[in-house]
Parts: C-alpha cells; structure tokens; sequence
C-alpha cells in the first residue's frame, strides 16, 4: 500500500467524524459499539482482500481451486449451523452440493458467458464468491424447510412409501416445497431489482470503469447464474444427503 | 393372498408377537385386533416390509417378503395410515410462501434464518374419508388393501361409508386387511385375528 492510498483511507474513514460526534452528544453509550463495528470491518475487510490479493498475485489455477475448496466447506459449514442440523450428518453433502453446483455455474459464466480467462483470479475469485454466498443464503432457507417439512409431514412421506412410491419418488413434495422456498423470494426481488433496489454490484461494476451496457449484460450473467446455482446446489445437497441416509429412511418408514 | 407364517415380531428389543400365522386371502376382508399397544401398526408395517420378522416369513403369492424386496410388493398395495388425519397435504399441497422483496437481497444481504415448518392442520372426518376413497380408487389394479385403524377419526356414518367402500374391494376379488378395534368393523369381517392371543 503507498503512502497516498493510505491518506484517501484515512480521508474516507475521517467521514466518519460525522456519525460519530453526533452520537457523542446524543448517544454516548452507543459509541462504543459503534467504534467496535468499525474496527471489526476494517479487520475483516483486510483480511479478505489480502487474501484475494495474494490469489491475485500468484495467480495460480490450483491455488484458486483451493479458494474454491475452501469456501465451499466454510459455507456447508454456515448452513448445517444455520439449520441446526449435526455437522457430521449433513456438512459433507451439502458442501459437495454447493462446490458442484457453484463450480458448474462458474465454469459456465466464466467460458461462454462473459468470456474469459476461466483461471484468472480478477474474475474467477468474485464470480464464484458471488455465487457461493447466494447459493449458501439460499440454501439456508431450501435445506431447512425441506428437514423440518419432512419432519413435520413424516406421515405423508409414509403413507407414499406405503402405497408403492419409490424413495426418491415420495420425496417430491418435500423437494417442491424446498424449492418454492428458494424460489418465491427471488420471483418477488427480481421483479423490483432496478427499480426500487439499486443492486451493489452494479454500483460496483459501474465504479469499476465498465460501461453501462457491459455492467447490463454482466448483471443478467450473474443474476441468472446466482439463481441457477443456488437450485442445483440445493438439488445435488439434498440428494448427496438423501444417498447417505437411504437405507436409515427405508427402514425407519 | 398374503401369508404369514410362525412370525416373530419384535421392536426396540421388545418381543411383541411370536409364533403368529395367518392367511389373508383374496377376496376376504381379514381383522387385525387387540388391545392398545398389542402391536396392530407394528404388524401391519413388517406385512408391508417396513420391519422385519425375527423369525419366520411373510409371503405375498408366495413370493417371499423381505427389507429389500418390499418395495416391488408396496407397488401391489394401497395402504391407508393410522394417522391419516395429518395428511392435509397429500389432499391439498401447501402453496408457495408470500414474500416481500425487502426479506431477501441478491447481493451483500445478511443470511436469512432457517425456516420452520409447521404440522399442518389435522383434516376433518369428511376429509379423512375423502382422502380414503380417493386413494382406494386411483389404484383399481393393486390387489391388497391395508387399512390402519381406517375408522378412528370417522363418524358412525362415515364408518358405514368406508366399510362398504372395503367391501366393494372384497367384491373385486381384492386381500383387504384391517388394524382396528371398533366392533362395527369386526363384526363383519371374514377373519379376525387377535394379537393378544400371540403376546409374549
């Protein structure tokens, strides 16, 4: 970092003089919180871009697979905490289903979309970031209303066992109810997205220097791609964990 | 026909029944009775290959029913649970969640929290029996109908209903086999079994 992106920081965070004297006259007891938040995002926005600048800087394809590996795990990780659910049980499956499912989406967006390099690090780190933090939101919600629907409509999952479904086949309400909880939020924001919300990425692209119409077309690629990988993750989660408990399921029914 | 033969069936280490045999045949509406807790459910799930048996075997036409053949012999069955009241949504799915745009971001929005999904309303004596019916004629062709305690949460009217229902499967040559203890249903069945009889 050089001496004069050091002095545009500090000039940036010297706005936030502003905040906080007025919560030094009116809201003394809350400033304290308010310097803690500051300093934990500077930390941890540091860290982050440290990380992504030394994925940058060595720009090596194995070293972004294992950037890939990585958060793939801690977001599999995020979600079996989130939903409540053992870490031995689900972890593994659900963080094969969003390293699947957000790799083939990249690979898919990176290749054909955009086109690009599909190795370099300046698009490969936060395209698929990106995706692997809607996929993992969303997951939050399919996987956790397909455990706890399946838990409270055992009887319904029964009943299709016993009139001849087959496993897979007798999951499907739950799997349609998984899905409409992905799907129902995204029908409602998409449809505001632009108009009442002012996307960040797009803010971002556009500070980037790209043009409009560039930052039109790379909004449609990524917001196609986030919903696109966020279902197929949660379909390949939901049957990696279905394939390990099967012969529990059977036998239990 | 389904054939059980010097059946011992236990669960969780608990022997409930032993030596037990019995031959359901076609055409026949046969009861399975006995006193709370005698293991009616329990033995109608080892018929459909949900347990095993400890000792002994289950036969479906003399084809031998095991854990891992059950499915192809369920595919002959229409079964009616003992809790057939909590299938609100086997009758009607539950629609899509109404969301407003504001609960969900695309980009750079805090994780949402796990949803909880709720028991649905148990269905009322008209629906439990409109679920019954409904399911008992959209499989004409399978050939054995297991009903478990299929009259529990009906009126005597509706009762009435569903037995004549049962038997016009008799009529048509169907295994109709029945979990109950209401005598409205006993009194007219071809074959009653009687699990305390077979208790440990």
């Amino acid at each position: 970092m050089n001496t004069g992106l050091l002095l545009h920081t500090l000039l940036g965070l010297l706005l936030l003089v502003i905040p906080a004297g007025l919560l030094y006259f009116l809201e003394r007891p809350m400033l304290k919180n308010f310097g803690i938040a500051i300093v934990r995002m500077i930390i941890q926005l540091a860290v982050l871009c440290l990380v992504v600048w030394g994925l940058i800087r060595v720009d090596s394809p194995w070293l972004l697979i294992l950037w890939l590996l990585a958060i793939a795990a801690y977001s599999g990780w995020i979600v079996v905490k989130r939903c409540k659910q053992e870490v031995k049980k689900l972890m593994l499956p659900v963080s094969a289903g969003l390293l699947i499912g957000v790799s083939l989406i990249a690979f898919w967006l990176l290749g054909l979309v955009f086109p690009v390099r599909i190795f370099d690090p300046h698009w490969f780190v936060p395209v698929t970031a990106l995706l692997m933090g809607h996929a993992t939101a969303m997951m939050i919600r399919g996987l956790s209303t397909y455990l706890s629907a399946l838990q409270a409509d055992e009887q319904q999952y029964e009943f299709l066992r016993g009139n001849g479904l087959a496993h897979f086949k007798a999951l499907q309400p739950f799997l349609r109810r998984s899905l409409l909880a992905v799907i129902s939020p995204t029908v409602a924001n998409l449809s505001v997205l632009g108009l009442t919300s002012m996307p960040l990425l797009l803010v971002g692209i556009l500070l980037g220097g790209i043009s409009p119409l560039h930052a039109f077309l790379l909004m449609i690629g990524m917001i196609a791609g986030c919903v696109s990988a966020s279902v197929l993750s949660m379909a390949l989660s939901i049957f990696c964990y279905e394939l390990s408990q099967r012969h529990i399921r059977q036998t239990a029914a | 026909m389904l054939e059980v033969k010097d059946a011992t069936i236990s669960i969780g280490g608990k022997t409930l029944v032993k030596g037990l045999s019995l031959i359901a045949r076609d055409g026949q509406i046969t009861c399975i009775t006995g006193s709370e807790g005698s293991g009616k459910t329990t033995f109608l799930r080892t018929l459909m290959g949900f347990l095993p048996v400890e000792a002994g075997f289950v036969s479906v036409d003399g084809e031998l029913l095991t854990i891992d053949s059950a499915h192809a012999f369920r595919t002959l069955m229409i079964y009616l649970p003992q809790e057939i009241q909590a299938l609100a949504h086997q009758l009607k799915a539950p629609e899509a969640p109404v969301c407003e745009a504001d609960e969900y971001g695309v980009w750079n929005a805090t994780l949402p929290s796990a949803v909880k999904e709720q028991q649905p309303e148990p269905l009322s004596p008209e629906a439990i029996f409109q679920l019954a019916e409904k399911t008992i004629l959209e499989a004409p062709d399978k050939p054995i109908v297991i009903a478990d305690e299929p009259a529990a949460h009906l009126t005597p009217e509706l009762t009435e209903q569903l037995y004549e229902l049962l038997r016009q499967q008799k009529e048509a040559g169907k295994t109709v086999l029945i979990a109950t203890r209401k005598p409205q249903l006993l009194s007219r069945a071809d074959l009653v079994l009687n699990l305390d009889t077979f208790r440990q």
